[in-house]
């Protein structure tokens, strides 16, 4: 029966590549199609096949020219002058010019936008001519192009004749369903939730390389419907494959499973400012994670190959800092993360003064990051081998952050993706002390906080010279990892399924761009 | 009778208007929407802001109130995840939702009636109690297992239906219908069949009791002894009598059809209101998940309104019980 029905399912998932139409599934549907109105990946991620920013992302995640062809810092760091490509048009047959850049600056900083976050340090935007642009910002700050790979250029007389010319996340608005971008694909059809179509750009400046005629995405939620759906035939490419069926999938010679490394390091978080323990049954007059010796022990108690073997099933790799190997500014020199050593946890906790162990409240979610729950009732394992007792509470990620931002754990998982791709993002997110006025330490939910690491932050923010700056992030990464302030776990593996006769290119930000697909 | 309408419908609004209250009392457990509006770098002046912008800072009864201001006038407010009116959004999702309902329910009454009616009168035969130990399976598996179960069969190993989705739809006014096109028939089949079993073998098993109950019974002694033939015994006397209980199951039923398609429809990608709901919960979609609510309890008050109604119809016991002056 099985050898009969082998040919059977190669032939239908031949069928697609003859056909015209490229379908893949994601397990979320773009909520709005506003480059500006919504900064999460699964809205950026598909509007990079549809708008354009001034710098694009490669293959390799480096920046390279898209709507500028040349950038360069403006005498001493005062900012970036950009020179724009000329002869782009919009979908809709406008011309691309400077004008669009500073009407998409303006909306995209809008308190209505929220994107603003990536224009704080601009602090002018200047129209030197028709095709230059001036970005004036308040410090010197090298890595503001790498910054902006992810603003797009919208076209202002579009956005003004269509009402549209700010976000608006509550109610919607023109651009919230309509397009009109300078980008590779074009939106055709754009159905919420069920289907959105795309086809090529016929006027798109670059030459395209892929071979897609017509392009629909549908958002499957069930991971084994999408799994079911890949077999089949009926699409494509799925995105994510349940970590459980790639063994599996792999095995069948129809499809392909294509493995990667997110930019997304999963850790486990402390609450350095807190005067006791919340959940302990015994321990409630102290916090024992107060104390680096406790931190450490749990670092040296969490046996992460462990994981990544049994729960990743090899699909991920151990982290040692707050940033992946893969991003800018990663410190190679100290990437080792503390040795999985039972006994010298239990001798660290012993100086602490718990060698009796204690037990305290563990916070998860549970269906945020690849197999969360799965993650953390293992570690609630390791922590009991060495004595301390995690009371683990997983719970959906929308109940999640509520209770983080309420100071309700004792210790919690987090994941973090920097969207710069660079290593100053989580320190100013994660590691800065939290300052709502100067923006800092946002996600710093157990409100770590080291004087020196806040007075690098700036500088490093600031510095041009490379050598210098990566000599300033590794002593941060040397302070964070000799306070633990947090236990960098592994890197969140990327996984996605395709037919077999489909190329493509998997970026470490779980970007799909369909401008790098050919299907043979 | 018309008291007795006008009764009921006056407690009718009065369970639309708890199960209201309780609905918003729970949304704030489900989780907050704001996480999902904002991106990663949002600060906390932005949640203030947003928070007070959608009323989310207001207590719930409030929130509530403001909720019900707009239903009645057929406002249900602006969806968190996609900015457009809810009532747009539950229109269009809408057919397809009663689109598989209608096939479903009428593969579960005339499936479900017939094999009751033949278990019921080849009450000893072979096939008869195949069928009976085989609807075992229908009401006892789960949903979601029967369809990814179906999906494996019959999309991933035959190849002969598609494993997730509506197929080709074409539009008639407002309406998206999958009945015209080839495609949109054969995505029926699975999740039809998906969300119909449970109710086709309730259904069988209920008619089944039932007409041996009333196979018993002296007037179908007489019926026979009178010469009549076995049809006619069997559908014009027996089965109509059975037909009361099985009206009440089957219109709960019914609306349990619309309203549990949400597993359906989660399983098979069908993109009906029960999927819009799924999303909504996960999202903290509150407008929608209201309004779905709403409807659904709408529905089911509806359904046994209109059940009620037809009891008068049907049993005129009934009837004489309440002309009587109880």
């Amino acid at each position: 029966m099985i050898r009969y029905i082998l040919p059977v399912a190669i032939g239908l998932s031949a069928a697609p590549a003859m056909a015209e139409t490229f379908k893949w599934a994601e397990t979320t549907d773009p909520q709005t199609m506003d480059p500006h109105a919504v900064n999460s990946a699964p809205v950026l991620g598909f509007l990079n096949n549809v708008y354009e920013g001034l710098v694009r992302r490669g293959k390799d995640m480096a920046i390279e020219p898209a709507l500028a062809t040349a950038w360069e810092p403006i005498g001493e760091g005062e900012g970036w002058r950009f020179t724009l490509r000329q002869g782009v048009t919009f979908h809709d047959g406008a011309a691309f010019d400077a004008d669009d850049v500073i009407f998409s600056y303006t909306r995209a900083s809008d308190e209505s936008s929220d994107t603003r976050s990536w224009f704080a340090p601009v602090s002018e935007v200047i129209k030197v001519d028709a095709y230059t642009v001036d970005i004036m910002t308040s410090a010197p700050n090298p890595i503001f192009p790498d910054s902006i790979a992810n603003w797009m250029i919208m076209d202002s007389g579009w956005a003004e004749a269509n009402a549209t010319t700010l976000p608006d996340k509550e109610n919607g608005n023109y651009a919230t369903l309509n397009t009109n971008g300078t980008g590779a694909f074009r939106v055709t059809d754009r159905q919420p939730g069920l289907t959105t179509v795309l086809e090529p750009f016929d006027g798109w400046w670059d030459e395209a390389t892929h071979n897609i005629t017509r392009a629909e995405l549908t958002p499957i939620q069930n991971p084994a419907t999408a799994v079911a759906a890949l077999l089949s035939g009926d699409v494509d490419l799925i995105n994510p494959v349940p970590i459980q069926d790639t063994a599996r999938l792999a095995a069948n010679d129809a499809v392909k499973v294509i493995q990667g490394i997110e930019a997304r390091v999963i850790m486990l978080g402390f609450p350095h400012e807190a005067d006791s323990l919340k959940y302990s049954a015994e321990t409630t007059d102290a916090n024992p994670f107060a104390d680096v010796r406790v931190r450490k022990a749990v670092a040296q108690a969490v046996n992460v190959p462990a994981i990544l073997q049994t729960i990743m099933r090899g699909n991920a790799e151990a982290a040692s800092q707050l940033v992946s190997p893969a991003m800018r500014g990663f410190s190679t020199g100290l990437a080792e993360r503390p040795a999985y050593d039972v006994d010298a946890a239990k001798a660290l906790l012993a100086e602490a003064g718990y060698e009796t162990g204690f037990s305290f409240g563990l916070k998860c979610p549970n269906d945020r990051y690849l197999n969360d729950e799965a993650v953390c009732q293992a570690i609630t394992g390791m922590l009991a081998q060495v004595g301390i007792t995690a009371v683990l509470d997983a719970m959906p990620v929308q109940n999640y952050w509520p209770e983080l931002r309420e100071d309700n754990y004792d210790m919690y998982l987090l994941g973090w993706s920097p969207g710069t791709f660079d290593a100053e993002h989580p320190i100013r997110f994660l590691a800065a002390t939290p300052n709502e006025e100067k923006k800092l330490g946002s996600w710093n939910f157990g409100g770590y906080s080291n004087a020196r690491v806040d007075e690098l932050l700036p500088l490093i923010q600031s510095e041009i010279d490379d050598a210098k700056r990566q000599a300033m992030l590794d002593e941060v990464t040397q302070v964070l990892q000799g306070e633990v302030a947090y236990v960098p776990l592994y890197v969140q593996p990327l996984v996605w399924g395709a037919q077999a006769n489909v190329d493509l290119t998997q970026r470490p930000d779980n970007f799909f761009i369909l401008r790098w697909v050919t299907v043979n | 009778m018309l008291a007795y309408i006008i009764q009921r419908i006056g407690q009718s609004a009065l369970v639309l208007l708890i199960v209201g209250l309780v609905a918003f009392s729970m949304f704030r457990f489900v989780g907050d929407p704001i996480d999902n509006m904002l991106g990663q770098e949002r600060t906390q002046e932005d949640i203030d802001r947003l928070r007070g912008q959608l009323g989310l800072d207001q207590p719930f009864v409030m929130q509530y109130v403001k909720f019900l201001g707009g239903a009645v006038q057929g406002n249900f407010g602006v969806s968190y995840r996609q900015g457009r009116p809810v009532s747009e959004i539950l229109l269009e999702r809408a057919p397809a939702t009663l689109e598989l309902a209608a096939v479903s329910g009428f593969l579960a009454i005339s499936i479900g009636i017939g094999l009751g009616v033949f278990t019921a009168i080849r009450r000893n035969g072979i096939t008869a109690n195949v069928i009976m130990s085989a609807s075992l399976i229908g009401v006892s598996l789960p949903t979601f297992l029967i369809g990814i179960l179906l999906i494996y069969l019959f999309s991933v190993e035959l190849g002969w239906l598609p494993s997730f989705g509506r197929g080709e739809t074409v539009k008639i006014g407002n309406w998206s219908t999958g009945f015209l096109t080839e495609t949109g028939l054969k995505a029926l089949i699975l999740p039809s069949i998906t969300l119909g079993l449970y109710q086709m073998t309730l259904i069988m098993r209920l008619v089944r009791s039932e007409m041996l109950e009333v196979l018993r019974q002296d007037y179908i002694r007489f019926a026979r002894a009178r010469g009549l033939r076995e049809r006619a015994v069997n559908f014009r006397h027996a089965l109509k009598n059975t037909l009361v209980p099985v009206i009440t199951v089957t219109g709960l039923q019914l609306g349990s059809i619309i309203a549990f398609a949400i597993i359906t429809e989660t399983v098979f990608q069908w993109p009906g209101v029960g999927l819009l709901f799924i999303n909504a919960i996960q999202f903290v979609d509150i407008p929608v998940m209201a309004a779905y609510l709403m409807l659904i309890s709408v529905m089911f008050v509806g359904i046994n309104l209109i059940v009620d109604l037809l009891y008068f119809a049907i049993d005129p016991r009934l009837r004489v019980d309440r002309t009587g002056g109880h």
